[in-house]
């Protein structure tokens, strides 16, 4: 009998020296350069926009780890980065800016783009000064992403973009967008008439951004109209009509990294200090029960990050860890108003953990939205299973 | 993956996996002690893993026991091999040699007294077929005779023995450890972590066998979104219990269990909590997806189930160590519980 159990395991993985080292310089960095920050703005983790922060995250060399160094990158580890990415977001560093650059768009032009594109782009992303957005959701195309309309048709000098995207973060102030449209009508051509583009947001007519509010207040997403946009020929990334392949591969970067289970981390922590002191075995159990879980969530992330680093496509074990992480970070904000008396609190009321509970508490319901839902997780880890 | 760990779940899955089917478990069920399966496990020096090489042992570190351990879960094993594994081990550990016969092991509150062991109410595992018990009490190992203790048999939810035992035992023979009292006690916790990995394991494979073999409304139930998403979520929970468990085996090669500072015993607790907490979801997915024959003695699933329940409290559960880590945690508080989940300093 086969054994799906046997099939999907982790096998552990400990960082190599050399990352535990960069652990220590990353500390020390963010020990001295987020000092001056809020925990308030640090409780935003990797929503927090911020392209000074950033730039100094590049100039230490630490974004685009892994990238090939012909074109500016380091060519470093997938464990260095692991240890950089997991130190950002247990500190609360504000890593929005770059954040997709550095997880996706940076790996995929190494792969797909064109020279001209990775010489040019590459190095600003190691710089830390590109922002880039993703342009897959569009109104009536999210969880069914293949069914989206966004058309790009050929013209002489290159294509036509007309359409709309939807909830694309960063939209508004970002330098490019890397976004999957439509280059082949036809009905039977579902997911083969799909194809990617490369959009320099700061130089291209048509694009207008509409920022959304969450219901936070936050103002990060947006709904970007595509008015008879003209994009040269060389916006095509990779091949045309291979677009879902490589939106696939793109999709396991973004969902294999250890911030699909330490966006609440911070909040934790916090906690943890507002419990000072506490005896009660019960709360203390419950707390425990978290910590054994996010102990084992960070040893399936390493696993992963050692199977990106053998060259592997852990696509199944990421959706898994994804699912269950996601789990973990969005029970806790509830969890955390249940173990402590203070009630959460809108930024500018109440003391600081008041105000991150509040916070969070708020935006957890995105932790199982962005990325892909539970629901799409599930299917996945299904048809990984073979029973779908 | 080392070799050995290789070799070791090959041969073990090949031996329970001959010797183990429904049937064979429900007549040991019935018989009691599995002699002819103990005799197998020995001859093949299964209990020897980490066992001196003098000793006729392999030497072996504890992520090559893994798979052994694991696999006692996954084939319901009913003979004390992970008890022995570890006694071995502790032996190992003075640089002994465990003696001939079938061992179980004490963990808690028992005392010496004039020169003879008092045991308490712990219900020992193989307690009553033992020859002799092997424990840790005031820094030192103690090994008694059962010959003169009065047995009260006893048996957990999975059937297995966990007899008591009362009386005053001779000691056979003490030796200085560097292990702390509390040792079998943490071990035992972990060696039940790995066996939950392998019974969950077992029971996600009916799980998904049986979904796809069964049809209802003209398809398999495999068809339906919410058997599959019942599924995923199945082996996603029986992943994450067996990759924390396997990864407090290897840290426990690398770190050990004694002394202050960072050793094994975080990664311990986690293990013992989240596969005791899994149980519960574990065990309630895979009987829903099996329906009613999953209910049936006839349908083996209960082999598994029924020991999940029983090892989920056994050695601590998940209130137990919840609150061991817990209190680590909020003693060290939002800035010193990063550096100690990342192994530096404590
Ligand atoms: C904070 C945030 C940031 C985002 N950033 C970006 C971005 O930068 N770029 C981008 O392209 N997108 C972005 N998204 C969009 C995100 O990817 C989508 O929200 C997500 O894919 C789900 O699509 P939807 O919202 O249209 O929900 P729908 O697809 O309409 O789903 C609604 C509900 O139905 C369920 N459902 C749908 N189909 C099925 C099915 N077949 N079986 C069972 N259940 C199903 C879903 O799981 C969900 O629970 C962001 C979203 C959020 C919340």
């Amino acid at each position: 009998m086969s054994s799906i159990a046997d099939q999907l395991r982790f096998e552990p993985a400990s960082l190599p020296p050399e990352s535990e080292a960069l652990r220590e310089e990353v500390r020390v960095f963010l020990n001295t350069e987020l000092q001056d920050y809020s925990v308030i703005q640090r409780s935003h983790s990797w929503e927090a926009y911020d392209a000074e922060f950033s730039a100094k995250l590049g100039a230490k060399g630490w974004l685009g780890l892994t990238l090939p160094k012909e074109y500016g990158g380091q060519g470093r580890s997938a464990f260095d980065r692991y240890v950089v990415v997991e130190e950002c977001l247990v500190a609360g560093a504000p890593t929005a800016f770059h954040w997709v650059a550095d997880r996706q768009s940076g790996t995929l032009l190494t792969r797909y783009g064109s020279e001209t594109q990775k010489k040019t782009i590459i190095p600003r992303i190691t710089a830390g000064k590109a922002c880039f957005a993703i342009g897959m959701s569009e109104p009536n195309s999210g969880s069914d992403l293949a069914s989206l309309k966004t058309k790009a048709e050929r013209t002489n000098s290159g294509w036509l973009v007309n359409g709309t995207k939807i909830w694309t973060s960063n939209a508004h102030r970002a330098d490019y967008m890397i976004a999957l449209f439509r280059t082949d009508p036809d009905p039977n051509k579902k997911h083969a008439g799909l194809s990617q583009f490369l959009i320099d947001l700061k130089q291209v007519k048509g694009i207008t951004p509409r920022t959304i509010e969450n219901l936070a207040g936050g103002k990060n997403f947006n709904e970007v109209a595509f008015v008879d946009v003209e994009l040269p020929e060389e916006a095509l990334i990779g091949v045309e009509g291979e677009g879902w392949r490589q939106v696939t591969e793109e999709l396991a970067l973004e969902r294999s990294g250890p911030e699909r289970y330490l966006s609440c981390f911070f909040l934790l922590r916090k906690l943890l200090d507002e419990l000072n002191g506490e005896e009660n075995p019960a709360i203390l159990s419950k707390i425990g029960l978290q910590i054994a879980w996010a102990i084992t969530l960070r040893n399936m992330s390493i696993s992963i990050a050692a199977q990106l680093q053998a060259g592997e496509n852990p696509t199944l074990a990421a959706s898994v860890v994804k699912d269950l992480g996601c789990q973990f970070e969005q029970a806790l904000p509830g969890l955390a108003q249940e173990l402590c008396q203070l009630q959460p609190t809108l930024e500018g009321y109440g003391n600081s953990y008041q105000q991150i509970l509040g916070n969070l508490i708020q935006i957890a319901p995105s932790f199982s939205l962005r990325g892909g839902t539970p629901e799409i997780m599930r299917g996945i880890i299904a048809k990984g299973m073979g029973i779908r | 993956m080392s070799e050995l760990r290789n070799i070791l779940e090959d041969s073990v899955n090949r031996l329970f996996s001959d010797q183990l089917d429904w049937s064979a478990l429900e007549k040991h069920e019935k018989n009691g002690w599995a002699a002819d399966l103990w005799a197998h496990v020995t001859e093949q020096g299964m209990d020897k893993v980490l066992a001196r090489e003098e000793a006729g042992g392999m030497s072996g570190s504890w992520s090559d026991a893994y798979p052994i351990i694991r696999a006692c879960g996954r084939y319901a094993v009913p003979v004390p091999l992970p008890e022995t594994i570890l006694a071995h081990w502790i032996a190992a550990q003075s640089n002994q040699d465990l003696r001939e016969g079938v061992p179980s092991i004490f963990s808690k509150g028992c005392a010496l007294k004039n020169g003879k062991l008092v045991l308490t109410k712990e219900g020992l595992p193989w307690g009553g077929r033992a020859d002799f018990l092997i424990g840790i009490i005031n820094g030192d190992v103690v090994i008694a005779d059962t010959k003169n203790a009065v047995v009260n048999p006893q048996k957990n939810l999975g059937r297995d023995d966990r007899d008591t035992l009362t009386g005053e035992l001779d000691i056979l023979a003490t030796h200085p450890t560097p292990l702390d009292d509390d040792t079998v006690h943490w071990l035992g916790a972990l060696l039940r972590s790995a066996q939950i990995a392998g019974a969950s394991a077992a029971a996600l494979d009916l799980a998904v066998q049986y979904a796809g073999d069964r049809e209802q409304f003209g398809r398999s139930l495999s068809k339906f979104q919410a058997i599959q998403h019942h599924l995923a979520d199945l082996a996603g929970l029986v992943a994450s219990v067996d990759a924390i468990a396997i990864t407090a085996f290897a840290r426990l090669d690398s770190a050990g269990i004694s002394g202050n500072g960072r050793n094994a015993r975080f990664e311990i607790a986690a293990a013992k909590c989240r596969a005791s907490e899994a149980v519960e979801k574990i065990t309630r997915i895979s009987h829903q997806i099996h329906g009613a024959i999953g209910f049936t003695y006839e349908y083996g699933l209960h082999f598994v189930t029924r020991r999940l329940w029983a090892w989920r409290s056994e050695y601590g559960g998940v209130s137990e160590w919840g609150e061991n880590l817990g209190r680590i945690a909020v003693e060290a508080g939002g800035d010193k519980i990063w550096p100690i989940i990342t192994n530096k300093g404590q």
